[in-house]
């Protein structure tokens, strides 16, 4: 269980924002509202550990977080709103590159599935960098699959993508609650997905 | 166990990774040649002159070159997110550092490596002198690749002056140089000489991870 508490970042003598607490169990999704610059990848950023915030503390287990980093580390995977898949490789070898460096435990007959329902699979043997902007970023999703942890960390998850795509990640997000796992993710529209808090920031 | 199959995958990454560019690693060398070229011809067919600078030449080419590839040491993995990923898996910014700094070795300078004799062949330089080659190459360009963390990492979110980073190189590798060309003149003294390049060497092999990985670490947090 993540608990963030009273927490403030001031970045340039500029208050980006102040107070933040919140608590992501598991089984709960906790949607990041607000507008363009009002903070939203800065606070998941201080949730990863990769901001010094300027007050207020962030606890994981039961422990600080800075003492605690490298088992939320194994419990959590990040999706910016950059392609993180190699442009130079083909989507074959970007998903074997993934479930090799994360030590996986899917199973190859699960990935295929996934990808049928990402409609990713005709893709296989094309380079990245030739597919569309919604198709990496579906792909993408297909690294929350792989890596297969409990919390996921969202950046703008459902900018970009289609009705159909949206649909299907609320039928994601709804999957991994039941199996206990944990969402935190921002967004700017009101996407219709079940929530079980929302912040505004 | 675990960590070390990671280690093992972050290199069969890299691998993969350089393998899709090879044409990079090819041009470099072919740029390497290109300029060997370039000063046989502007010196002349002075057959002496040219073996006694030769092995200046060498070097100094050598240095140049790797340093073209400097630009693509983290930015690529900086720029998509990669680099924030291998964190989150597990590797502390000073270790993806060493990490890196190995695989640029590997494959960037480990070719550079294998076509010195062929340099050395156009370049008149005697055979004697080719283990003298390879011996401070071989300690010098490792030194080289942990300059080029290091200065790479600090210009990760300069976007508009790209020289900057080879400049740096440039002045922190004049030690080495004249390090190496000395072991290659004065066989004599080998002994001494390869141990201050080796002594350098680890000097900036431990600076580099804490240099490297703060400037990584800052880089994320501003981006």
């Amino acid at each position: 269980m993540l608990i963030v508490k009273d927490l403030s970042i001031e970045r340039l003598d500029k208050k980006i924002f102040e107070n933040i607490s919140l608590s992501l169990a598991p089984g709960n999704i906790t949607i990041l509202k607000g507008k363009n610059g009002s903070g939203k990848t800065t606070l998941l950023k201080a949730i990863l550990n990769l901001i010094e915030p300027s007050f207020g503390s962030i606890y994981w287990k039961g422990k600080l977080l800075k003492k605690n980093l490298y088992d939320f580390y194994n419990n959590v995977t990040y999706i910016s709103d950059t392609t993180s898949s190699l442009k130079k490789l083909t989507l074959a070898d970007n998903i074997n590159i993934w479930k090799k460096f994360f030590i996986s435990n899917i199973n190859d007959t699960q990935i295929e599935i996934a990808l049928k329902t990402l409609k990713l699979d005709n893709y296989l043997d094309k380079k990245v960098g030739t597919l569309s902007f919604g198709e990496t970023k579906k792909l993408e999703f297909l690294r929350l699959i792989i890596e297969n942890k409990n919390v996921w960390v969202l950046d703008e998850p459902l900018s970009n993508l289609d009705d159909d795509s949206i649909e299907l990640m609320k039928q994601t997000f709804e999957d991994h609650c039941e199996k206990q796992g944990s969402i935190i993710f921002s967004s700017h529209q009101n996407p219709g997905i079940y929530v079980t808090e929302e912040m505004q920031l | 166990m675990k960590f070390l199959k990671k280690i093992i995958f972050f290199y069969y990454r890299e691998y993969k990774l350089n393998m899709s560019g090879v044409q990079d690693i090819l041009t470099n060398i072919v740029f390497f040649f290109l300029s060997v070229f370039i000063f046989i011809f502007s010196i002349g067919p002075d057959k002496e002159t040219i073996s006694t600078v030769g092995v200046a030449i060498v070097w100094t080419l050598l240095l140049l070159s790797s340093t073209l590839s400097l630009r693509k040491f983290y930015q690529d993995d900086f720029e998509n997110g990669n680099l924030l990923i291998i964190h989150l898996n597990g590797f502390s910014f000073g270790f993806i550092t060493i990490l890196k700094t190995f695989s640029h070795f590997l494959f960037v300078q480990v070719p550079f490596l294998l076509s010195i004799p062929i340099a050395c062949i156009l370049l008149n330089i005697p055979n004697d002198k080719l283990l003298y080659l390879f011996t401070s190459f071989g300690i010098g360009s490792l030194t080289l690749s942990c300059l080029g963390s290091i200065s790479s990492s600090m210009n990760l979110m300069n976007q508009r002056n790209f020289l900057l980073g080879s400049v740096i190189v440039m002045i922190f590798s004049v030690p080495i140089i004249i390090f190496s060309v000395g072991i290659i003149n004065m066989a004599q003294n080998f002994n001494s000489l390869i141990n201050i390049l080796f002594g350098i060497l680890l000097i900036v092999f431990a600076i580099n991870p804490w240099a490297s990985g703060l400037c990584l670490k800052l880089s994320i947090e501003n981006n």
